[in-house]
């Protein structure tokens, strides 16, 4: 490298270390001047899930307000200190406005200000005899056809209940087993006398009283109580609270975007003089890889904590698309002399992530497995094999939307570039259509092995089935000559809208064994992607006179002539 | 002119058509769903020669109402095509070397699956097997079909039982009559799916008092939106004995007592009810558990303790059926699928479907075909390039 390209090369990469380091630097939290550190991290067990009562306040607070802190006054309270507020039932608790409220009926049916969205207890206390009888009118209708109106007041009392069991202290349950197997965890309101119970209403008075001694004295004798009772729980809890206060995943997205940038910049001037074009790629490597150690890294503690495989739910399955895209992506670049594959990994990977994000806003990722889905066996082969399905057939969609941008509207797939990106993609749609017939097959093996039906035309297999006839129909077409590289590419972005809608669509359509969690801004979102996928291919349709890289196909037919 | 044909058959533009048929069929036959029961589904779109689409399946009512229909050709003529278009391919165009050896075997595992989905298709029966704790049951039954079932319990060993199936019943004003029946049977209203609700004025026309206490309303086919997923049909019938009404009965297979009737002295048990198949074995439930996560409803694992027995094997064992665990016995398998709503018994579904380890297969050969094709592919292009 030359001293431009050192210079431009080093300061991209300083960019994302200095992004990385600030981001993982611990804060701390003015608050109360309490150190709530040993508090945090005391286990519990929550909808099933031994957790850190962090993750309980976090998750709660998230399903309440859509947030993981609350803000009072301008100042932000951490999710754990809110938790002790409730628990305390203290004025605070009931003054912090953690209810959010979109729907401007509902607001009015509650007599609430239609100006805010955030709503404290209190505001809510004189309706709650309303918001009960309007969620049972609601409960009355069967799921699919309830109204925006409807589902919002359920989703209220729902909230009002969470709230209503973390002030009784019915949730969660804080009492451990006396030792490893002998009965299950209990809440402090059914185990009175206990030890921990004591301990436990002791460090919430402790805490009501801003009293620092007490709250350091009774949280030690209480951690000291589960460690004797439940060895190996403290530090499994402790790595978790790591983990949420980390946030590696938005973290990596926010890598991707450099990885992004730096890629797609570089290789559009991959010609520039001083060859500073080629110096940002390389920087788009070395962040990638920066990106995907950061990725992996949440990955791997998801894997831990839950001691299950990656992808368990729809939020999981978000993460882990994106990550299996990045280092495919790599290897292509190696072997091509149109080095796009990272840039498309990167897309979908910050894509992804932020799905994820928002798909992980009702609450706890890491919820137990329904009793069918209970099989690490199969959740390790089909769910990851057709997950991997997924994504190569985003990374050969993404690589189809560069073809048709820089094809129609720069000069860089010119000759011989335009053939090497179809043969790319065409590589990538073999990779994807072996692993989603593989993983559709696993598919139906599972589904045999546990209710007897290899194939049952559910909506999730059927989506899975399209996506493998997609990749054939692309196949076939090109080996039939009916479509060159062009064709390719405009069939791989309708493969993107193919799997969005195995990923998501049959979610939306509420039937069958797999239709787990679902929102409505969900439903707004993939359609924004399948129209705008509709329109890319509408100007990968363009005569190609049109096209600024309209020697290719001419280069194409000459050699293929 | 053969040779055209079999050109024609062999086509890749033949094969492209076929797979973008089979995603608009896929498609809508997912769609469908929403208004219709999977079951249905599947023998309209999946199961048929031809299918029509109505266009509203594509928009919610709530939306708009879309009148129309497109005819498209059904998953039995896609599959059967496909199959004839891959046969006739490897017959005129493919040649058999070394190079197209990973393509031939995914080909093969390809027609090895429309095979298998063909065979499950015709041969598999499933049924479902309810046994309280402490019982035993030797039947499965069909929930997707039902029986009327006229018993004889004269006889001190045995029963004695005829069934009329749900074909000859399912319309209105049908008269079965047959020699093995002690009288005629009148259909005067077939409910495919029903509820039954208690009346506030008995209805005095009825000859049982269960007939004269409730009544059945007819419903529209279960489709798994509005709460059931499972038809359950009601009768009303009027029984004959050479020319002479003998009454109306309210037959339903809500009810699950059989209900009597007296010919000429004679004591006879009538009751609709599932379809039911019975087996060779018996299997007895010891103990059935269910287990929750603490503190939440999601549960965590069902399972059976059952003690198999078949005499004419010699069989008497106990084992477990639980999630991911079935129990292979007797060329059929045994699944826990359901449970008693208080837990108090098990609900396993008994599958026999000869065509089970043909996917099995199929998956192995297409893969190591794919597998053995690009890898080829790849790696010699990644050679030729380096």
């Amino acid at each position: 490298m030359n001293t431009t390209q050192r210079m431009v090369y080093f300061a991209c990469v300083a960019i994302s270390l200095v992004l990385i380091a600030s981001w993982l630097w611990p804060h701390s939290s003015a608050g109360t001047g309490l150190n709530l550190e040993n508090v945090a991290s005391m286990p519990v067990s929550d909808d099933g899930r031994v957790k850190p009562l962090d993750t309980v306040a976090r998750s709660s607070l998230l399903l309440l307000s859509g947030k993981q802190s609350v803000k009072v006054d301008g100042r932000r309270v951490e999710a754990i200190e809110w938790l002790l507020e409730v628990f305390a039932r203290s004025q605070n608790a009931i003054t912090m406005r953690v209810f959010r409220i979109d729907h401007p009926d509902v607001k009015a049916q509650l007599g609430l200000d239609d100006a805010r969205n955030t709503f404290s207890y209190g505001e809510l206390m004189p309706s709650v005899s309303e918001i009960s009888r309007q969620a049972s009118l609601a409960n009355q209708i069967t799921p699919k056809k309830r109204d925006p109106y409807q589902r919002q007041m359920l989703l209220l009392h729902r909230r009002l209940f969470v709230f209503n069991s973390l002030a009784a202290l019915s949730k969660p349950y804080v009492v451990p087993p006396r030792s490893i197997g002998s009965g299950e965890w209990a809440p402090v309101t059914s185990a009175q006398g206990d030890t921990v119970t004591e301990q436990f209403k002791a460090l919430i008075a402790g805490f009501q009283a801003r009293d620092h001694a007490t709250l350091e004295l009774t949280a030690a004798i209480w951690r000291a109580e589960i460690d004797s009772r439940q060895p190996g729980l403290l530090s499994k809890a402790s790595k978790e609270v790591w983990f949420n206060r980390a946030r590696l995943f938005p973290l990596a997205s926010g890598l991707y975007v450099l990885v992004f940038l730096y890629g797609s910049i570089g290789f559009i001037f991959s010609e520039s003089s001083g060859g500073w074009g080629l110096a940002l790629r390389r920087a788009a490597t070395s962040v990638g890889l920066l990106a995907l150690v950061v990725h992996t890294v949440g990955l791997a503690m998801r894997i831990y904590l839950q001691g299950r495989p990656p992808v368990t739910n729809l939020y999981s399955s978000a993460v882990f698309i994106g990550w299996a895209c990045v280092p495919i992506g790599m290897m292509m670049d190696k072997r091509t002399s149109v080095p796009l594959g990272l840039v498309a990994s990167s897309v979908i990977a910050f894509a992804t992530l932020i799905v994820a994000h928002n798909l992980g806003g009702s609450g706890d990722t890491m919820q137990m497995m329904q009793a069918v889905l209970d099989s690490n066996f199969w959740l390790a082969t089909h769910v990851v094999v057709i997950t991997i399905g997924y994504s190569t057939t985003f990374l050969a969609g993404i690589l189809g939307l560069a073809f048709v941008l820089l094809g129609v509207f720069t000069k860089r797939l010119e000759g011989a570039k335009g053939q090497a990106l179809g043969r790319s993609i065409y590589g990538v749609v073999c990779f994807a259509t072996l692993l989603s017939f593989v993983g559709t097959v696993l598919g139906g093996i599972w589904a045999d092995q546990s209710w007897g039906r290899f194939w049952g035309w559910d909506p999730k297999e059927n989506g899975a089935a399209l996506i493998v006839v997609m990749n054939l129909i692309i196949l076939h077409a090109r080996w039939g000559g009916m479509i060159r590289q062009r064709g390719i590419a405009v069939l791989a972005i309708a493969g993107n809208i193919v799997t969005a809608w195995s990923w998501f669509g049959t979610n939306m359509l509420g039937v069958g064994l797999h239709s787990y969690g679902f929102t409505d801004s969900a439903v707004f979102w993939i359609s924004v992607f399948i129209l705008s996928q509709l329109v890319m291919i509408g100007i990968g349709l363009l005569p190609m006179r049109l096209w600024r890289s309209g020697t290719m196909q001419r280069a194409v037919a000459a050699s293929t002539a | 002119m053969a040779k055209d044909v079999l050109k024609a058959f062999a086509s890749l533009k033949l094969t492209v058509v076929l797979l973008v048929l089979s995603m608009l069929l896929i498609f809508a036959g997912t769609l469908a769903q929403v208004e219709s029961g999977v079951w249905t589904v599947v023998d309209q779109y999946f199961r048929s020669a031809i299918v029509r689409v109505d266009f509203q399946i594509f928009v919610p009512r709530s939306i708009a109402r879309i009148p129309g229909a497109i005819i498209l050709p059904g998953g039995a003529l896609i599959g059967a095509m496909l199959f004839v278009n891959l046969v006739a391919a490897h017959v005129s165009r493919f040649k058999y070397r070394l190079k197209n050896a990973g393509i031939i075997v995914v080909h093969l595992g390809i027609l090895l699956l429309i095979v298998g989905e063909f065979v499950t298709g015709i041969a598999a029966r499933e049924g479902r097997m309810t046994i309280l704790e402490g019982e035993s049951s030797n039947y499965a039954e069909d929930i997707r079909s039902c029986e009327l079932a006229v018993i004889d319990q004269s006889d001190s060993q045995d029963d004695f039982v005829v069934v009329v199936p749900q074909r000859l019943l399912s319309h209105d004003s049908a008269t079965i009559s047959n020699g093995l029946l002690p009288f005629e049977v009148r259909v005067d209203q077939w409910m495919g799916n029903s509820r039954i609700e208690r009346v506030s004025q008995p209805d005095a026309s009825m000859s049982t008092a269960f007939a004269q206490m409730f009544r059945a309303i007819p419903l529209p086919p279960a489709n798994g939106v509005d709460g059931g997923t499972v038809d359950v049909p009601s009768a009303y019938i009027t029984l004959i004995d050479s020319g002479h009404e003998l009454g109306r009965y309210l037959v339903s297979v809500h009810v699950n007592q059989p209900q009597q009737v007296r010919v000429n002295g004679r004591r006879y048990l009538i009751q609709l009810r599932f379809a039911r198949d019975y087996k060779p074995y018996r299997i007895e439930l010891i103990d059935f558990r269910h287990d929750k996560f603490v503190g939440t409803e999601t549960p965590r694992n069902f399972s059976s303790q059952i003690r198999l027995i078949d005499p004419e094997r010699g069989v008497d064992r106990e084992t477990i059926i639980k999630m991911n665990h079935p129990l292979r016995y007797a060329g059929e398998t045994l699944y826990q699928a359901s449970y008693k709503p208080d837990n108090s018994g098990t609900v396993l579904q008994v599958v026999r479907n000869p065509g089970w380890l043909i996917p099995y297969i199929s998956c192995t050969m297409v893969a190591v075909g794919m597998l053995f094709h690009f890898g080829r592919r790849l790696s010699s292009r990644g050679v030729s390039r380096s």
